[in-house]
């Protein structure tokens, strides 16, 4: 009796809460959905006014033909920016992920010189904004790039993921630091103790225990490069999808409808991508306490 | 006899320019193969609307001529386009070619509007061609010269014409029929400066009073440049000092364009908020709808209309194109008028141009030790991709301009029209599948016709100043514009606030003169 | 022996991050620094970087921003602009992560999905919708509802009228919704790690909701709390991404539409490239953003903060 009331006034509260949540997401609600409504127009939905509206599938079926017009435009390989889009995403959030860790642990568990500068100068140099350190690093890029256009197209790809993945390391250290932290100190002492190197707890024990912060890095990394446009666009010899819809939407010319497509599709992997990381966390959490 | 006399020396030139242009793709092809090179790879990048794709399919075909060329002299050489990309946003595609360009991973052929040679040339980012084109006179002498000049920079030559366009005071006809403005020769009347600024508010003024329309006139949102600059012009004004290299605010001239937004806004003959109207749902919606009397707009508009869904169909409520008919019934044009009085009217032209990077072709082998005929050959694609049918083609299915004297007879074949409908033509199957579906929409006698009725307009054709710091200047002109519009500065307020703007900035301080003032006694409106 | 085997392995975790440091950071300011004592433009290197052009950028830069008319506006926005976006994004963030928490995980994936949206989406693409959203006129989404509802009977140019209130309002939103999301997936992370036993006791004691939030799980993230406060506040001080296409489509009104940030962009990125410009308002820039940045810590505790860490042996 008495827990199934508990519960009741449990579901009741978390109604309420996610009543509250929902009422606040409402602008993003509206606007998205408008946009994927338009995705499937033959004109943008913007004001409820759909006596005009037609739904079609036109948009999507030009978007994956790889054409940007209804009539004319030329036709272009989508998934090859796709795949290009992925590669410069995962590469950074991989790296960002690494780095972080590795460091973060440093910080977190290891006393040295500097230590505390270190960590200020990570918060620091956030004050450094990509779109005035993009002059230095093209500087560096020039000196560094290879002469054959099809090293270049590799080169570049690694490049741009240093460099956008640098723009993050400052981020995933200080998240990174913060999750050891809060691990207590005795789950790793004893394997320490007992002569196990640093490297070895650090990969066995102490890194399944911060998934989460592992989860929540990964997926700043990855969106922080599948977005990327200054970067990618100044170094990269292919085209990502954020460069592809960028360069293509221009109020004048552009149909709309067609970019609400490119843009929709775009944001589908991003999508898959967080949902499927937190069902990841959810695994790792199920038998915890919630409530 | 006379008319004779002008075929046969066009024939002479046209062969004449065949050959000299083959001559020397024969030659730089035996070149090459004499070095052991077997294929030239490129890239071309352009931008610009959707129907404007000649400005890279035209390197496509024109690497496919030299092709037959050389397989028919039996040269083992071929050219290979490795890359078209094409992109809607101009800017955009201008600012990473200026950024690749030094990294050597720029395209090797860009299309781009005129006004960034300044800067472009400046930076050695371009390959000045004067050289090719004295050696290849003949194929230069057909083109119009004016437009040859917008591509010269500090004593170079650094582009091509590749198109450039007019822009149309598009007039209705079915709402001037109504307020009784007389279209009778009124082109005429336009281009001799006897229907002035102070007619177009009258009729405005008349058509909104008696609700023949919502609004008297629409123009361009967001941007002052280019269209707008044409109330300078049309004002007397100037933007450009060739003998200092400077660029010229024009005080009076300004002050009297600001006074008619103010005047046209105020009595809500022109809506407040126009710079910021959407131009899908909003701008081309309202003039196909027949909501205003007059519009400033540009030729691309005529196809545009066509090829857009913009207007309502009222029968079905649906939105659909309209049909060449439609659009040469319901639209009359003109130059745009002279501002008052005593001034000429102008148009404006902003062409675009085939550019060949400083560093064209340096993919290919040997590229240090044959540099010039590396250059060459890429002056000599470009020159192929300028072919008339080529530009005449671009122009009937975009709705720009032709830039050649034999572009512009080919837009006036009938034969050639159906022809290039049917793409019967002698092109690259490639080429004529992105070309397809374009050609129906557009290949019409009617926007052919609508196309020489206006290449007039290019005798009184004006160039927006070709000088790096013009796209500043023109910055603040679309914000002053929009205060104006809005009630929020009166207009010598808002001049004023444009020379405080110039004054602030070193590098426009600099680099553009102000002259005149407000004209004291100077009265628009009632 | 034991010693060297220890630093070797401190090295190893710290080399990946102390390279990017170097190459990335270090190296790349001080040729920023470098560069803007030169008149580089169009990416240029070849010809301008070796013309040393003094104090030039920097003299521009000021003179700039002491003659034009509309900077006292620029500043006055960003004064407005930074503090309250800021504020949105921290608190809201918490919000956001606490309720989270609260809550089931299928309704916690789908509003976090939700939130994620705006930092998904490409620039363009994300202002784009707003623009649509906040349009002056019949067209936009917001007046259209508005209308319906019978709150307002004519469109209202949102960014535009009402100045300076309109403005600022409508770029603190766009903003404000991208940076709630870093907030509540740091924060909803640093929930999801602190130990299940302190939840359980003081469920156990029977804390509500609001004191659980209280005395549990507020104190234990906040050391997350300060960091997201003060990264966020770097990063609105050095954003123009979101606002830039807003004001260039007239969207919003341009002087109380441009925070300080776009303004300098605006000067070197737009029209002629002048990276030596850039260079110098950017190592102008930086210099603000490091001080306000160091105060922000100053005021948050970050030495109390950072604990000495147990693990040396």
């Amino acid at each position: 009796m008495v827990t199934g009331d508990v519960e009741t006034k449990g579901r009741i509260k978390e109604i309420f809460y996610l009543g509250v949540l929902l009422a606040l997401s409402a602008p993003i609600l509206v606007v998205f959905v408008l946009l994927v409504i338009s995705s499937f127009g033959n004109q943008m939905a913007t004001n409820f006014d759909f006596s005009a509206f037609r739904f079609t599938l036109k948009n999507w079926r030009l978007l994956f033909e790889g054409r940007m017009a209804i009539t004319g435009g030329v036709r272009e390989n989508i998934w090859l920016h796709f795949l290009s889009t992925a590669v410069v995403a995962g590469g950074v959030a991989f790296l960002t992920t690494f780095v972080g860790a590795l460091t973060g642990y440093a910080i977190s568990r290891i006393k040295f010189k500097g230590r505390k500068i270190l960590l200020l100068s990570m918060l620091l140099i956030h004050a450094l904004p990509g779109s005035v350190l993009i002059v230095g690093v093209y500087f560096l890029y020039r000196v560094l790039m290879p002469q054959n256009l099809v090293f270049i197209r590799y080169f570049s790809f690694f490049y741009v993921i240093l460099a956008r993945a640098a723009l993050e390391v400052p981020l995933s250290v200080w998240l990174m630091k913060g999750f050891f932290d809060l691990l207590p100190w005795e789950t790793e002492w004893s394997a320490l103790v007992d002569g196990a190197s640093r490297f070895l707890v650090w990969r066995k024990i102490l890194l399944p225990l911060i998934k989460p912060g592992i989860v929540a890095v990964l997926i700043f990394g990855f969106l922080a490069g599948w977005q990327d446009l200054i970067y990618v666009r100044t170094f990269l010899i292919d085209r990502t999808l954020a460069t592809f819809i960028e360069s293509n939407l221009e109020t004048e010319m552009a149909y709309m409808p067609l970019l609400a497509a490119a843009a929709t599709f775009y944001l589908l992997p991003t999508i898959v991508f967080y949902i499927s990381s937190q069902q990841l966390l959810f695994k790792v959490y199920a038998g915890g306490i919630r409530r | 006899m006379k008319k004779f006399f002008v075929f046969l020396l066009v024939l002479v030139s046209v062969l004449m320019f065949a050959k000299s242009l083959e001559e020397g793709i024969i030659e730089v092809g035996r070149n090459l193969e004499k070095n052991g090179i077997s294929e030239v790879r490129y890239s071309v990048w352009s931008s610009g609307d959707p129907n404007s794709v000649i400005r890279v399919q035209g390197i496509v075909e024109a690497a496919r001529r030299i092709n037959n060329i050389w397989s028919k002299n039996n040269i083992k050489v071929k050219i290979t386009i490795r890359e078209t990309r094409y992109e809607l946003d101009f800017t955009q595609m201008y600012q990473e070619f200026l950024s690749k360009q030094p990294l050597g991973t720029a395209g090797d052929f860009l299309v781009n509007s005129y006004v960034y040679i300044a800067s472009l040339a400046e930076e050695g980012y371009l390959l000045d061609i004067s050289k090719y084109a004295s050696k290849y006179s003949n194929f230069m002498a057909d083109f119009y010269t004016t437009q040859v000049d917008a591509a010269r920079y500090k004593g170079g030559l650094y582009g091509l014409p590749q198109d450039t366009e007019a822009r149309p005071f598009y007039i209705r006809r079915d709402i001037a029929a109504k307020v009784g403005l007389d279209l009778i020769d009124l082109d005429k009347k336009v281009a001799e400066g006897k229907f002035t600024w102070l007619d177009v508010y009258k009729w405005a003024k008349e058509t909104v009073n008696k609700q023949a329309s919502e609004w008297g006139l629409i123009h361009r949102r967001g941007t002052a440049h280019p269209d707008l600059m044409q109330f300078i012009l049309a004002f007397g004004g100037t933007l450009y000092d060739s003998k200092t290299n400077k660029l010229v605010l024009d005080v009076s001239a300004v002050y009297k364009w600001l006074m008619i937004e103010h005047v046209f806004s105020k009595e809500k003959l022109l809506p407040s908020d126009m710079m910021a109207w959407d131009w899908a749902k909003q701008v081309h919606p309202a003039i196909v709808d027949g909501k205003t009397l007059f519009d400033i707009g540009g030729t691309w508009y005529w196809t545009e209309w066509q090829t857009k869904n913009y207007y309502t169909d009222p029968k079905t409520g649906q939105t659909r194109g309209l049909t060449p008919e439609e659009v040469k019934n319901w639209f009359y044009y003109t130059l745009f008028p002279a501002g008052e009085p005593g001034k000429k009217p102008v148009t404006l032209s902003q062409p675009f141009m085939w550019m060949i990077s400083s560093k064209a072709g340096s993919q290919n082998p040997k590229y240090a030790a044959l540099k010039e005929t590396y250059d060459e050959l890429a002056f000599l694609v470009v020159a192929m991709a300028s072919s008339s049918d080529i530009n005449a083609i671009h122009s009937i299915i975009s709705a720009h301009l032709p830039v050649s004297q034999q572009a512009a007879k080919l837009l006036a074949d009938e034969k050639w029209l159906t022809d290039l409908y049917n793409l019967n033509i002698d092109l690259d199957d490639s080429v004529k599948t992105v070309l397809r579906d374009i050609v129906k929409a557009t290949v019409h006698p009617i926007n052919a016709k609508f196309l020489t009725d206006v290449a007039y307009m290019l005798e009184y054709t004006n160039f927006p100043p070709m000088h790096p710091m013009y796209p500043k200047l023109a910055a603040i002109f679309a914000e002053t514009v929009d205060n104006v519009l809005r009630g929020r500065m009166t207009p010598d307020k808002a001049v004023e606030f444009v020379i405080g703007k110039i004054n602030a900035d070193l590098d426009l301080k600099q680099n553009i003169l102000i002259v005149g003032q407000i004209p004291a006694d100077w009265r628009f409106g009632d | 022996m034991k010693d060297s085997k220890r630093s070797l392995e401190l090295w190893a975790f710290l080399v990946p991050a102390l390279l990017i440091l170097v190459v990335f950071y270090f190296l790349p300011t001080i040729l920023t620094i470098f560069i803007s004592f030169t008149p580089l433009r169009n990416w240029n290197i070849d010809r301008y970087a070796r013309i040393f052009a003094g104090w030039r950028n920097y003299y521009r830069l000021f003179y700039a921003i002491q003659n034009d008319p509309s900077v006292r506006a620029v500043f006055l926005t960003t004064a407005v602009f930074v503090p309250v976006t800021l504020a949105i994004n921290v608190l809201g963030g918490l919000a956001l992560a606490l309720i989270n928490f609260f809550v089931g995980k299928r309704s916690n994936a789908l509003i976090n999905t939700i939130w994620l949206l705006p930092r998904m989406t490409p620039i363009a693409v994300y202002s784009l919708v707003w623009y649509y959203f906040f349009h002056g006129s019949e067209i936009g989404t917001l007046n259209s509802i508005l209308i319906k509802l019978g709150i307002i009977h004519r469109a209202v140019s949102w960014g535009q009228e009402f100045l300076p209130y309109g403005a600022w309002s409508v770029i603190i939103f766009v903003n404000g919704l991208v940076g709630v999301s870093f907030g509540m997936i740091v924060l909803s992370s640093a929930v999801k790690s602190i130990p299940t036993e302190h939840i359980i006791a003081a469920r156990v004691d029977g804390a509500t909701d609001w004191q659980l939030c209280r005395r549990i799980l507020i104190p234990q993230i906040r050391w997350h709390i300060m960091y997201v406060a003060t990264w966020q506040l770097l990063s609105l001080l050095t954003s123009y991404a979101h606002t830039y296409l807003l004001v260039s489509w007239r969207l919003v009104d341009k002087s109380y539409g441009t925070p300080w940030a776009l303004y300098v962009y605006e000067l070197a990125f737009t029209g002629v490239f002048d990276q030596g410009l850039a260079a110098a308002s950017g190592v102008f820039l930086v210099i603000v953003g490091a001080i306000l940045g160091w105060l922000t810590l100053k005021i948050l505790g970050f030495n109390k903060l950072v604990t000495e860490p147990r693990g040396d042996l």
